[in-house]
């Protein structure tokens, strides 16, 4: 065991928020050590293989985790009773990457923020039966300036003003969109023909030259993989170049956090982490958690004492729980034509007419998009509409007929979060480095689903009018939602009886560990959440930068 | 033994043959390649058997997909048991269209392990046929050219 000199801070996770709040402690002189459980990842190393990308993982995760030294348990059905083993390859252990710029490495970079009422669902429709649902303790105008922050820091192209439902922005974006593709132009008139309002999708792509780095070449390979020309914006090419080059940040890879060392007074002292077999420990002024809406609650409940049996920031039984994710769901059109052309990356037309104002007491609802690229192994799994054999002649001439002449268009359906949805640790199984790893359990709420109807239709009447010989819709399940959005398990509150985290993610009971991943998010919006984790990133960094300033 | 021999010949005989296998044995392999080539058939494309797939699952069976070896060395006895008593024939000496009424029979069976062994038999397929020409399968970017995507997915060499 080793004992590391004191530091400021340490951040946990170099992912969507911990390089964003390690860059901004950094740039404010303090002195940080950044740990990150995987690798510094290039595209040279991951290419463009679809098996192994962040889509499919079926020959394992090229951003990891690896299914070598990682493994979960989750309930067998939604009633609980038994568990069983999963890796992370497969679906059910709801991987979120691990790699230096986390998942924002090989995300798809839709770029959205989160709209006014996303923060106020509770006053805006109500208590629901078997939800969690709450207002958020701050409000949209609160995250606005960071929202602008994070757009120009990491880099996002795309219109202002051209979606009357964003809501009020203080700067444009800092690039153009990106040209549409022959699928969007499609869809673009039929959108207006319908009464939607459709616009290019925001995207953390680059779409001229940036910070020093290339616009996007359109190659087909984008969701799911690192990007040939870093024109993708993740953490690992912006925010935390700029961290190491303050000199006051540390970047250790492969460092798997143990444990949050606290003192008898409940505050954090050190971190506890395996570098290469080697338990080292990190002394420290206050601990940044960014693991993610499902590990950052797992070492929070192995950071567990005496003064915290239940674990860091668990008084009251609500940490681990309204895990959360989106209810996906959409529609897929057939034409006659082609349709494809094969620019990446592809899904680059929305409308937001469906994410509040739904009828019925139908409460959320979600943005409607076109589809990323589907590679051939996704579609010839994904894309089958009902009466087509999943093998055989037929299968072969459907994928073969249709493969450029598929249109998909998908709704993220935001969940209304369920109490029973959770993380706990799993009883009996540790990692490779014997920590207790985590057991995962619960379900989708069933209004979700109703939603999800709902949208798909919409979806697929815009599929119609786009000139779609055939047409069927997809709705989400009823199992535990997580995946890639994975969000809410550390909610944030004014109440510490009822949430895990303050304004600034700060844990309520203890004055110096914070958690800035999508874990505080109290609903997780009709969006793909990076940005909003980036916002509050930013948000909880600020406070932070005065509070420990202050304490110097 | 015998039977193994026999059938390794047969394939290391057959255009199929691309390189030793690495974990199944000659005749697990017929057997696979047989079923692949149920599950995408050649036409005027070649079909999964062309494509070398069982090479693919051969190979990952030794790698990432380690966890269902033990599920194709059940499973593949199995099948052939079943077809045995089905059509009194091993599943290869079946015509074409034979195998292809056995399989649906499989699929919608009552025995589940079976079914479910077929179901990712034909996962498997998908990707080797589908999937990066790197990974065993796909020989020749044989798909790639079927749908005419070998320009957009030409970047495999990386």
């Amino acid at each position: 065991m080793s004992i590391l000199p004191s530091v400021d801070v340490v951040v946990i996770g170099a992912g969507a928020a911990g390089g964003i709040v390690a860059e901004q402690l950094s740039l404010a002189g303090l002195h940080v050590v950044l740990l990150e459980r995987g690798r510094r990842q290039s595209f040279g190393e991951t290419g463009h293989d679809e098996l192994r990308s962040q889509r499919t993982t079926v020959l394992g995760n090229a951003f990891g985790p690896d299914d070598e030294r990682y493994v979960r348990e989750v309930a067998a059905s939604t009633s609980g009773g038994q568990f069983r083993r999963v890796l992370p390859s497969e679906g059910e252990y709801n991987n979120i990457a691990a790699c230096v710029g986390g998942g924002t490495m090989s995300y798809g970079a839709m770029a959205w923020r989160y709209m006014e009422s996303d923060f106020r669902m509770r006053s805006t429709y109500g208590a629901l039966p078997g939800s969690t649902l709450e207002d958020w303790p701050i409000a949209y105008q609160d995250l606005e300036p960071y929202y602008t922050k994070a757009e120009w820091e990491i880099g996002v192209s795309g219109q202002a003003g051209a979606n009357p439902f964003e809501p009020a922005r203080s700067k444009p974006y800092p690039m153009p969109p990106l040209p549409y593709n022959h699928e969007a132009t499609l869809l673009d008139a039929a959108a207006r023909r319908l009464g939607f309002h459709p616009f290019p999708i925001p995207m953390a792509i680059n779409s001229v030259p940036y910070q020093g780095r290339a616009a996007c070449i359109q190659c087909p390979h984008c969701v799911g993989f690192a990007c040939e020309v870093d024109a993708k914006n993740s953490t690992a090419v912006t925010v935390i170049p700029r961290a190491l080059g303050t000199k006051h940040c540390q970047l250790r890879t492969a460092a798997i956090a143990k444990r949050i060392v606290t003192n008898d007074r409940g505050n954090a002292v050190a971190v506890e982490y395996f570098q290469d077999r080697q338990l080292f420990v990190q002394k420290c002024r206050a601990v940044v958690v960014s693991c993610s809406a499902t590990e950052s609650p797992r070492l929070l409940f192995n950071s567990a004492t005496k003064l915290f049996p239940q674990g860091l920031g668990n008084r009251n039984d609500w940490m681990g729980r309204n895990l959360q994710g989106h209810a996906y769901c959409g529609a897929t059109g057939l034409f006659e034509q082609e349709v494809f052309d094969g620019l990446g990356p592809a899904a680059r037309i929305s409308c937001c007419d469906f994410n509040h104002g739904l009828p019925d007491g139908l409460k959320g609802g979600g943005l409607m998009a076109n589809e990323f690229i589907r590679l051939p192994y996704l579609f010839s799994r994904n894309d089958l509409p009902p009466g087509i054999p999943r093998w055989g002649k037929a299968h072969k001439e459907f994928v073969r007929k249709y493969y450029k002449r598929a249109i998909g268009v998908k709704s993220a359906i935001q969940e209304m979060p369920v109490f029973e949805s959770r993380v706990q640790l799993a009883p009996d199984l540790t990692d490779a480095w014997g920590i207790p790893t985590l057991r995962l359990s619960g379900h989708r709420h069933p209004h979700d689903i109703e939603v999800g109807r709902f949208v798909a239709a919409k979806c697929e009447m815009w599929l119609k009018e786009a000139g779609a010989v055939k047409t069927w819709t997809s709705l989400p399940g009823s199992g535990l939602s997580g995946g890639q959005h994975q969000a809410g398990t550390c909610r944030m509150g004014n109440d510490p009886k009822t949430s895990v985290v303050d304004r600034y993610c700060r844990i309520h009971d203890i004055d110096n560990v914070y958690v800035v991943d999508g874990s505080v998010h109290v609903n997780n919006g009709g969006f793909n959440p990076s940005l909003t984790i980036q916002a509050i990133a930013y948000w909880a960094a600020a406070k932070m930068v005065r509070d420990l300033k202050k304490a110097i | 033994m015998e039977m193994d021999r026999r059938a390794f010949l047969l394939l290391a005989a057959s255009p199929l043959y691309a390189g030793p296998l690495v974990l199944l044995s000659a005749g697990e392999a017929k057997l696979v390649d047989a079923l692949t080539n149920q599950i995408i058939p050649a036409d005027d494309a070649p079909g999964a058997s062309e494509a070398g797939v069982v090479f693919y699952i051969d190979k990952q069976l030794a790698g990432p997909l380690k966890r269902f070896r033990p599920t194709y060395a059940r499973c593949i006895p199995l099948l052939q048991a079943a077809c045995r008593n089905t059509s009194g024939r091993e599943f290869q000496n079946l015509s074409f269209d034979e195998q292809a009424d056995f399989l649906r029979q499989i699929e919608h069976g009552p025995d589940r392990e079976l079914s479910s062994f077929f179901s990712l038999v034909i996962e498997h397929t998908m990707q080797g046929f589908y999937g990066s020409p790197e990974h065993g399968g796909n020989r020749d970017e044989a798909s790639w050219k079927m749908l005419d995507i070998v320009d957009v997915m030409g970047g495999h060499q990386h």
